[in-house]
């Protein structure tokens, strides 16, 4: 298949995922109230509303909250590294054929770099101080193509709502399952007819946020592959990704500065244990991709 | 009855899917007339520099008639020239002159200094990167459009909207790769 293939069944996957995600979430409120003990009728008439709601309040502010979380700021042209990456930013717009991103700077002595917008036309990327600087053109080049094919393909998009939803399921879960165990099942002990129904929610609202969560990192890990190598076909140059990320893997710290609510969004997880390959993984093992990218 | 429903049909079916290939065909050319003024603008950018590099330079590099007028000749073709394929060859003319005229600065440590010298180099080599990726991005449109235009059912309707496959711009071959100039 070809780049220009994948990127679009990317974006019709996109669309699939967001609402099994929606769906999902709903799901999880329907179960919560059957098991409280509330009509379906009025499970529904709630949850819906709510899931909505809370998916339309992360989307607005998924773009600040990132940056806040980051503690990111605009790249400050009157400095030659960072005029160089607003260069750097611009080119790779012109290769994509899109709009040109803003260029943030993220303070840090971390090599990372992560993209976030909601559409393509408002995207951001970021780039840490320690990336600008031990970081050469070439390799610098291939970081910002990587992050230029995620807004391409929308993957800011699907990362920003699903961690939201993900989220959002965990903590429904968690108070859903202490308010069971404190307050001992809700009202409407009528009969033991609908026992079965229960047990079923009930072991449904236990397994979602481990279901939603892994749901998420495998969209993740194999949206990283795409984007190394949609980033690879802009730059025409896979060796410069390929060092990059040698690089970064060379330089993982030992404590982490990076915020843990941005780590899916870097280009590597900032998180050393991500080294290896596991489905609790965000980023598929750095290796691998290295190997992917020279075999292009 | 029948057939006359599936005659209906059939022609809804067949005006639907020449409604979408109208459509991409059209936003194809769209985006390939894009592409094309992106390289454009980059091209007058960089002609645009041009003057001011020279009255930095001048001052320096007083011996080395021959490399400061390469440049200018290069940047006169590139203001005169027409059609995409000239302005392209005109583009890598001026490559080549400045290429040389950055070489031979390295034998001059007062220009290597000069902040204003170091500012026009870097937004030169910045501007020749952005002329490289949009002529790139030119290509790859055009590939995306010839491959709809010249392949089945997509070439049946390209026929009849009168649209033709368009020429990939040609890049001499030792520039294929982007020049890469260390920082």
């Amino acid at each position: 298949m070809l780049v220009e293939d994948h990127i679009r069944k990317n974006k019709r996957d996109t669309v699939i995922i967001c609402m099994f995600m929606v769906i999902l979430l709903f799901a999880v409120i329907f179960s919560i109230g059957l098991v409280m003990g509330f009509p379906p009728f009025f499970a529904t008439a709630i949850g819906l509303p709510v899931a909505l709601l809370y998916i339309a309040v992360t989307y607005s502010f998924s773009v600040k909250s990132v940056i806040a979380a980051a503690k990111a700021r605009p790249a400050n042209p009157s400095r030659r590294e960072e005029k160089l990456l607003i260069y750097k930013v611009e080119e790779m717009a012109i290769a994509a054929g899109l709009p040109t991103p803003r260029a943030y700077v993220q303070d840090s002595s971390d090599i990372n770099a992560f993209a976030t917008g909601k559409r393509p036309e408002e995207a951001i990327i970021c780039v840490t101080t320690g990336a600008l600087r031990k970081l050469n053109t070439e390799e610098l080049e291939g970081v910002i193509g990587h992050e230029m094919s995620h807004i391409q393909n929308r993957d800011i998009l699907v990362a920003t709502v699903t961690v939201g939803i993900v989220g959002a399921i965990a903590l429904l879960a968690e108070i859903a399952l202490r308010a069971l165990f404190w307050g001992g099942g809700g009202r409407g002990k009528k009969g033991g007819e609908n026992i079965i129904l229960l047990v079923v929610a009930l072991i449904f609202i236990v397994l979602a946020p481990i279901f939603s969560r892994l749901t998420y990192l495998a969209i993740s890990r194999k949206r990283e592959y795409l984007a190394d190598a949609n980033g690879a076909y802009l730059t025409r140059n896979p060796e410069g990704l390929a060092r990059a990320l040698e690089k970064i893997k060379a330089d993982l710290p030992d404590d982490p500065k990076g915020s843990k609510t941005v780590a899916p969004l870097y280009i590597a997880n900032p998180f050393k244990r991500s080294l290896r390959d596991s489905i609790w993984a965000t980023h598929p093992p750095i290796d691998e991709r290295i190997k992917r990218l020279r075999s292009m | 009855m029948i057939p006359l429903l599936m005659g209906i049909i059939l022609v809804v079916v067949v005006a639907l899917i020449f409604l979408s290939y109208y459509n991409r065909i059209i936003r194809l050319e769209n985006r390939i007339d894009n592409a094309w003024s992106q390289i454009d603008v980059q091209l007058r950018r960089r002609a645009d520099l041009i003057p001011n590099l020279m009255e930095t330079v001048k001052g320096y590099m007083k011996h080395e008639r021959s490399v400061l007028e390469n440049v200018t000749k290069a940047r006169a073709a590139i203001m005169k020239a027409k059609t995409p394929q000239e302005n392209i060859d005109a583009d890598n003319m001026l490559t080549g002159a400045l290429k040389s005229l950055f070489a031979v600065a390295e034998n001059y440590p007062d220009l290597k200094a000069n902040q204003n010298f170091l500012q026009l180099q870097d937004e030169l080599t910045h501007t020749e990167d952005k002329i490289s990726y949009a002529r790139q991005h030119y290509n790859d449109t055009v590939l995306k459009f010839n491959n709809v235009v010249e392949t089945f059912p997509g070439v049946i309707f390209a026929r009849m909207m009168g649209k033709q496959e368009r020429e990939m711009l040609k890049i001499p071959e030792e520039s294929r790769e982007v020049p890469k100039i260390a920082f």
